[in-house]
């Protein structure tokens, strides 16, 4: 079939898939060769973790096929991919906390001894499974004590467990340190050199880089290109994953910052009380938090938001130092968020983008408890058209519309509160090219306005074309503050993974 | 939601024509047909009229995503408070403590000094151990600050703890025909047949108090009191009962004054605000300290039941003695067709309530500030939180809104059955009502619900409780019938949802 190359190991021809509002993927295809590293890369809402779930049997295409060592196989479930050696380590890492790690590696595959568990058997081969990546933790340890770089080592000695021969790894990095990436990386290696498929798919640009023998791009869900070792730059991938110049993606006209409308003095959060928190923001400014996953960016956004209360530390509204107990005080006192979670925490999915719209500002319009429907109309129409919200009307479910649309709607409920801060927490995480150039520009308008926006973003081409400065976190700490000129994807690692302590003028003052 | 009010309400018309058919010999006589009596609908109308109200109730609750088990010993408990609240007690207008009686000296021992007892009088012995009889005073003895009284007559036995009354002379009785009767007849028709008895004195008597007639040695009548004339002399009483002719000028009469707990309004307005308190506490339980909805109201459930069967001490709570007044809400009917006096087909009053209330919550769910919230946070309770609702104090109010309705339903429940058993009555209430809310298209996830669905799913469990017994089936089969139904209806709608949502996602991919 393939005349005279080798049958690759797996093979994807042309596969699609859509969701309700997304054509998350269109005829993609890819391949992989024995003892291979393939990178796949691509934008968030490009289609990478869809065509992972395909291959791992968690979804099943639309069209296409998927082929093993030639031959066509079709996944149902999980089980059946497993069953073919196919293992993914997911985003989301899919642990059971409550077991110990070498219960969680047989889940589901236990060896039996007269119709019992085999706990010993269960141990000694977990010990030497840990021993191969590298994990010095007894197989006993539960899995709620581990940190999250050595509970991903666990998922990969599940995957070797079952002799996967192709293991795929969605984002393994994103929450890890940057010694645990460095050990995460010599077990790849590892498994190369023993005949191990790895597709790896990372937004990480360096570690694609240094790690790929080949890498695909994907782009809005098509194969954007695919370049070979040597050919992998920086520059060669942003153009393959963005599809246009970069510096006019990101729009952003200057402005001039207004004054200081948050002040945010030695706050401690609940999820790092060993640390204070000190930053302003002024309006018309839009100001980038960096740092890896877990680095407590979502927490200050929450604390300031009034979600989790802080143990110490006090927050300034245009000067006024406000206690902010609850999200209804931060609206009140003119702070909005666009939550991560936009499906649990942003919209109501099975309300229409009306209500949606309305919910946080409808108490403003109410007459003695009774709804405003007039108003309620005239500002989600305002909305959807300033927003360019696509439905065909705003009676439409929320869950209908693609990622970039149900941001919007987030978008727009609080805009029509008019907000004189808005938080926004991995504001185009999940959604397309098309609609994130949108946000992008609405954020860029939106501070000519004269509003102050704080966003966190685990994406450095965002942080660094979006903001005018950026904070960097890094394990709760604020690490260091960077001016739009200083502004490199290594500055801002160097100091997201803790290599390097940037800023004194930020009065950190630990315990 | 509007295809699902439609596909219950086709059910049930359909169950109504089955029942007018099935129960009609021959079939096409719909005169013979004993579904269509009027007396049969009229208490169809009157149970889905109550259950209607629980349903509403719960509904609330459902629409949080919430559950309370405790409507069925709520309804019992509001019934069983009411009746306590509007007890009627009948008490001597004065009694004296007897400490010791013995019966050799002919003494009685009285507790204090100062007993305005006299040699010739005649009083009322209501014993401790003894027997209840009358004795005439031969003498009064003060000693050491106590009474001593001395009988004309001793006492069978010695006796302690027991209580002497004083009692009024009978002067007269008045023959039952011709006698002074103009007076009399315009009191009404009740007294017309009643004995009456003219009394010494000038008495304070009230119409409904009661007479105890005692004869010496023994042997005692009570009647109620149906009118009183008086003069300066005397107090002429007629009495409900036509007594024995023993009952003359030898014997003597106690009358017992009628007092009432509360009074109606008192009472009525003290079992809301308990039951109010009582949502309140699960409101509380449920938002701040976090518990689970299921095991708050299942310990409510057990403890309303158990303070019942206390405040009753296990005996039937009945009301007869307010059938003529307030036991019209419960049994009235507002007639619409009359032959002669006779009402052939009324509306009952409970179905006024229920139509108030529906309207009232209707317009509560769909136009208020409140109903929005209520159902924004039942589809997310964090996208709420994150949109500024206060989501536990609007959560508390459905809590509160359900266990007032359940008091309602409970009160008209009494009402309407003149007495209920404490130990048993509402039993399985708050599962009809969960279940009709539910085929009444709340979804127990919370966030979707209609009152008038809910009220057309109680008309549902009404036919279908009614058809089982008109038709003759086994009514141990109720249960079965009741859950079998049910749980048709809501997989029907499941498939028929999966079945819509797949043409939607298939209609998309087309496009």
């Amino acid at each position: 079939m393939n005349g005279s190359q080798p049958i690759p190991r797996l093979e994807v021809r042309e596969i699609s898939k859509s969701f309700p509002g997304v054509k998350a993927l269109q005829s993609v295809s890819l391949r992989v060769e024995a003892g291979e590293v393939l990178s796949v890369v691509g934008e968030n809402g490009a289609g990478k973790s869809t065509m992972m779930k395909i291959l791992a049997g968690v979804q099943s295409q639309d069209a296409g096929q998927i082929l093993l060592d030639g031959k066509e196989v079709r996944f149902r479930t999980v089980r059946d991919a497993m069953d073919c050696g196919i293992a993914l380590i997911h985003q989301e890492l899919n642990l059971a906390d409550n077991l110990d790690v070498g219960s969680n590696i047989f889940l589901g595959r236990e060896p039996l001894k007269f119709g019992m568990i085999d706990d010993g058997e269960i141990h000694r081969r977990s010990e030497a499974l840990l021993r191969r990546v590298g994990l010095t933790v007894s197989s006993r340890t539960l899995v709620r004590e581990l940190t999250v770089g050595q509970q991903q080592m666990v998922e990969i000695a599940k995957a070797i467990s079952i002799d996967a021969r192709i293991l795929i790894m969605d984002e393994p990095t994103s929450s890890l340190s940057a010694g645990e990436s460095e050990k995460l990386f010599r077990v790849i290696e590892d498994l190369r050199a023993t005949g191990v498929s790895v597709v790896y798919i990372s937004h990480r640009l360096a570690e694609v880089q240094s790690l790929s023998d080949r890498v695909t791009v994907l782009r809005d869900g098509r194969n954007a290109g695919e370049l070979c070792r040597g050919e992998v730059t920086h520059d060669s991938l942003v153009k393959l994953m963005v599809g246009r110049d970069i510096s006019r993606f990101y729009v952003r006209q200057p402005h001039p910052a207004g004054e200081v409308v948050l002040t945010v003095s030695d706050l401690v959060t609940q999820a790092w009380p060993a640390h204070r928190l000190n930053f302003t923001l002024r309006s018309g400014e839009i100001v980038g938090i960096a740092g890896l996953v877990g680095a407590g960016r979502t927490e200050a956004l929450r604390a300031v938001f009034g979600v989790d209360l802080p143990l110490s530390g006090s927050i300034s509204v245009k000067q006024k130092e406000v206690e902010l107990r609850s999200p209804r005080d931060a609206i009140e006192a003119g702070v909005a968020l666009v939550p991560e979670d936009r499906k649990q925490q942003g919209v109501f999915l099975e309300m229409a983008i009306r209500q949606n719209i309305g919910m946080a500002s409808l108490r403003t319009h109410a007459r003695a408890g009774f709804l405003n429907f007039g108003v309620e109309q005239k500002q989600s129409a305002e909305m959807v058209q300033r927003l360019r919200v696509k439905a065909p009307t705003d009676q439409q479910l929320v869950l209908n519309l693609s990622g970039g649309n149900q941001q919007k709607v987030v978008l727009g409920k609080w805009l029509a509160m008019k907000p004189a801060i808005l938080l926004l927490d991995e504001p185009t995480r999940g959604i397309d090219v098309g609609a994130k150039q949108e946000i992008y520009q609405l954020m860029d308008q939106l501070a000519g306005e004269g509003l102050a926006i704080l966003f966190v973003s685990s994406e450095m081409e965002e942080v660094i074309g979006m903001s005018d400065r950026v904070l960097v976190m890094h394990e709760g700490q604020l690490t260091g503050e960077l001016q739009r000129q200083d502004l490199t994807e290594e500055a801002i690692m160097q100091l997201a993974t803790g290599q390097k302590h940037a800023v004194t003028h930020l009065h950190e003052k630990g315990k | 939601m509007k295809g699902k009010l439609l596909g219950i309400f086709g059910l049930l018309i359909a169950l109504c024509v089955v029942g007018t058919i099935a129960s009609a010999d021959p079939w096409y006589d719909l005169s013979s047909s004993t579904f269509l009596k009027t007396g049969n609908l009229m208490n169809l109308l009157s149970r889905t009229s109550m259950f209607g109200i629980l349903g509403i109730g719960v509904a609330f609750v459902i629409i949080t995503g919430g559950i309370d088990l405790s409507i069925g010993s709520t309804v019992c408990l509001s019934g069983v408070l009411l009746w306590r609240l509007l007890l009627v007690e009948y008490v001597p207008e004065s009694q004296y403590s007897v400490m010791s009686v013995s019966s050799s000296s002919r003494t009685f021992e009285m507790e204090s000094a100062g007993v305005p007892f006299r040699p010739g009088d005649t009083l009322r012995y209501k014993g401790g151990k003894s027997d209840s009889r009358i004795y005439r005073v031969a003498g009064v003895a003060e000693t050491e600050g106590r009474t001593i009284v001395t009988m004309e007559e001793g006492a069978s036995r010695d006796d302690s703890g027991g209580q002497l009354i004083p009692t009024l002379k009978i002067m007269e009785r008045i023959a039952a025909e011709g006698g002074v009767g103009p007076e009399t007849a315009g009191s009404g028709t009740a007294g017309a047949g009643g004995t009456r008895l003219i009394l010494e004195g000038q008495q304070s008597i009230q119409i409904r108090d009661q007479l105890n007639i005692l004869r010496a040695p023994s042997g005692m009548n009570t009647s109620t009191v149906t009118d009183v004339q008086s003069d300066e002399n005397r107090t002429i009483v007629t009495l409900r009962d036509q007594l024995p002719s023993t009952v003359d000028t030898n014997a003597v009469a106690v009358v017992l004054h009628r007092k009432q707990f509360m009074s109606v309004p008192m009472a009525l307005l003290t079992t809301f605000s308990i039951a109010g308190l009582l949502g309140l506490i699960h409101g509380l339980l449920i938002t701040r300290v976090r518990l689970q909805p299921f095991v708050v109201t299942l310990c409510a459930l057990l403890i309303y039941r158990g303070w019942s069967r206390w405040l009753t001490g296990d005996d039937a709570a009945g009301f007869s003695e307010y059938s003529d007044s307030l036991g019209k809400f419960g049994q009235g009917t507002l007639p619409v067709i009359l032959r002669g006096k006779e009402v052939v087909f009324g509306i009952p009053y409970p179905m006024f309530f229920m139509v108030a209330i529906a309207i009232a919550a209707s317009i509560l769910l769909g136009r208020t500030l409140w109903g929005r919230y209520l159902l924004a946070l039942g589809r997310s309770e964090t996208a709420a939180r994150f949109s500024g609702i206060n989501t536990g104090r609007v959560t508390l109010a459905a809590y509160v809104i359900c266990t007032c309705l359940a008091a309602v339903g409970g009160i008209l429940f009494s009402l309407n059955n003149n007495s209920i058993s404490p130990s048993s009555y509402g039993n399985f209430f708050e599962l009809y009502a969960i279940a009709a809310a539910v085929l009444g298209g709340c979804s127990l996830r919370g966030g979707e619900g209609s009152i008038v669905g809910v009220i057309i799913g109680t008309a549902v469990m009404q036919v279908l409780n009614n058809l089982i017994v008109l038709l003759k089936i086994s009514d141990k089969l109720e249960f079965t019938i009741i859950g079998s139904v049910l749980l048709i209806g809501v997989t029907a709608d499941e498939i028929l949802k999966r079945y819509t949502a797949y043409r939607r996602l298939k209609q998309n991919a087309a496009k």
